[in-house]
């Protein structure tokens, strides 16, 4: 159990990130592709990597409030990472709406549709949130692993 | 019977296996960590490949519906299998001689293309779009380095085979004996466009920018790797690391084997390695972007062929 235990702890260094846009103004997204993530705040050192592939991540980052067009796209895009993952919700959109919140076209919230663990609110959330909502999923994952 | 066990130690402890695999994953590690440092960034921490493996194997594997399973799950234990074979042929000098009873350089160069072809095997078999263009794009890369590679390793063995009054030796050993008594290939003019050709090569062969071409993240999302996770993902990661030894250190032993024997000489080889890691990958990552896969193709055509051709024809008209 003790090197289960310790196995754990190292694999909990290696979060891989993927980034789902369900309909995000691109606000959220930017902050996270070119601020947060990579070469200024760099999440890196907590040994994360920007992944191409769902099947690659851990930790999903979803922006946007969710639009009725790409729910499906979303869903089958969230169930191809691998299990265990945690999710991160970022930005203000996925928690309320934002400024999207009384449209039609609008499913917000999203923890209706996805198990969302951590939510990041903002508009857009300031990069040192961004991470510290990374951190704590990491927190989370551990457990599930 | 001592022979097999000599062997199975070359195969899984020293120099293959657990010795390579911990270096390749440092060298993985330094690449990284120096990288971020030039950009400007923290980094990660040198053992980060290593925790990515640990959680690989963690996660849950996936098949797609429509991928066939058996090649699916065969092909990156194939990639691994043959370069934890291709580690033990590789000698470093005055440290590690491989058994003959494994096979010489002619075996190796084989074993080299097997990572590419576990690579187009496993983007063909999970049936994905992305894959398939990874399978062609790996495949015009290979076709465009083989041919280089082949005059290179043909070059060095005709260059050792004249100058010890044979036709060709194609011994590794021999080749790193006769360079450790007369110097080493990097100081003999003959080779130099042979040693640039060969510069050229690792980058294609491991697969970095400018020729990441097959695996491609931000066009065709790692091509081949795209849909495999956990376990096999890991696979693929170790194969990665393992070919990164083993071309680091043909090109070591083809051109440059110093090194006193024993520890020193080991001590001596992994500094090689590494320097050869962060100015021959590192380095060339950083300051260059993608080629595309045309482009490519015609460099391999023009530049290291001619290189090594070059080099070929010096060694048979001398």
């Amino acid at each position: 159990m003790n090197i289960l235990a310790s196995f754990k702890n190292v694999a909990v260094k290696s979060p891989w990130i993927y980034r789902i846009n369900a309909g995000s103004c691109n606000g959220c997204d930017v902050e996270m592709a070119t601020c947060a993530l990579i070469p200024r705040y760099d999440v890196e050192r907590l040994g994360c990597q920007y992944c191409g592939s769902p099947r690659h991540a851990d930790i999903v980052l979803i922006s946007g409030p969710l639009t009725r067009r790409v729910l499906d796209a979303t869903r089958r895009v969230f169930d191809e990472v691998p299990e265990p993952k945690v999710t991160v919700a970022v930005g203000v959109c996925p928690i309320s709406g934002g400024i999207f919140r009384e449209s039609y076209a609008v499913l917000a919230p999203i923890d209706q549709y996805f198990p969302v663990d951590v939510n990041v609110p903002g508009c857009p959330p300031r990069p040192q949130a961004i991470i510290e909502g990374v951190a704590k999923a990491i927190e989370i994952w551990r457990e599930r692993l | 019977m001592s022979n097999q066990i000599a062997i199975l130690i070359a195969v899984f402890l020293f120099p293959g296996g657990l010795f390579a695999l911990a270096l390749g994953l440092g060298l993985k590690g330094a690449d990284r960590r120096v990288a971020a440092r030039l950009q400007g960034r923290v980094g990660p921490p040198l053992a980060q490949p290593f925790f990515d493996l640990v959680k690989l194997s963690f996660k849950t594997s996936m098949v797609p519906t429509t991928a066939n399973e058996t090649v699916f799950f065969g092909a990156p234990v194939v990639g691994a299998v043959s370069m934890l074979l291709a580690v033990a042929l590789v000698p470093i000098a005055g440290v590690y001689t491989p058994p003959t009873l494994l096979g010489n350089l002619l075996v190796l160069l084989y074993l080299l293309m097997v990572p590419g072809v576990a690579l187009m095997i496993a983007g063909s078999a999970s049936s994905s779009p992305y894959g398939a263009l990874g399978f062609t794009r790996e495949m015009m890369i290979m076709l465009a380095y083989e041919g280089p590679i082949v005059l290179v390793v043909a070059a060095v063995a005709l260059h050792t085979g004249a100058l010890q009054g044979g036709v060709v030796t194609f011994s590794l050993t021999e080749i790193v004996a006769y360079q450790r008594a007369n110097g080493a290939f990097l100081f003999d003019p003959v080779m130099w466009p042979a040693i640039a050709a060969f510069a050229l090569f690792f980058p294609a062969n491991l697969g970095i920018v400018p020729f990441d071409i097959p695996e491609a993240e931000t066009e065709i999302l790692e091509g081949p790797l795209l849909e495999y996770s956990g376990p096999a993902l890991g696979l693929f990661k170790v194969m990665s690391a393992l070919k990164a030894v083993v071309v680091l250190g043909l090109g070591i032993a083809l051109f440059a084997p110093f090194g006193p024997d024993g520890i020193l000489g080991l001590v001596t080889w992994l500094v090689e390695i590494l320097v050869l890691m962060l100015l021959g990958v590192t380095a060339i990552r950083l300051s260059s972007g993608r080629m595309r896969i045309d482009q490519a193709f015609g460099f391999f055509l023009k530049w290291p062929l001619m290189l090594a051709a070059a080099s070929l024809v010096a060694v048979v008209a001398a």
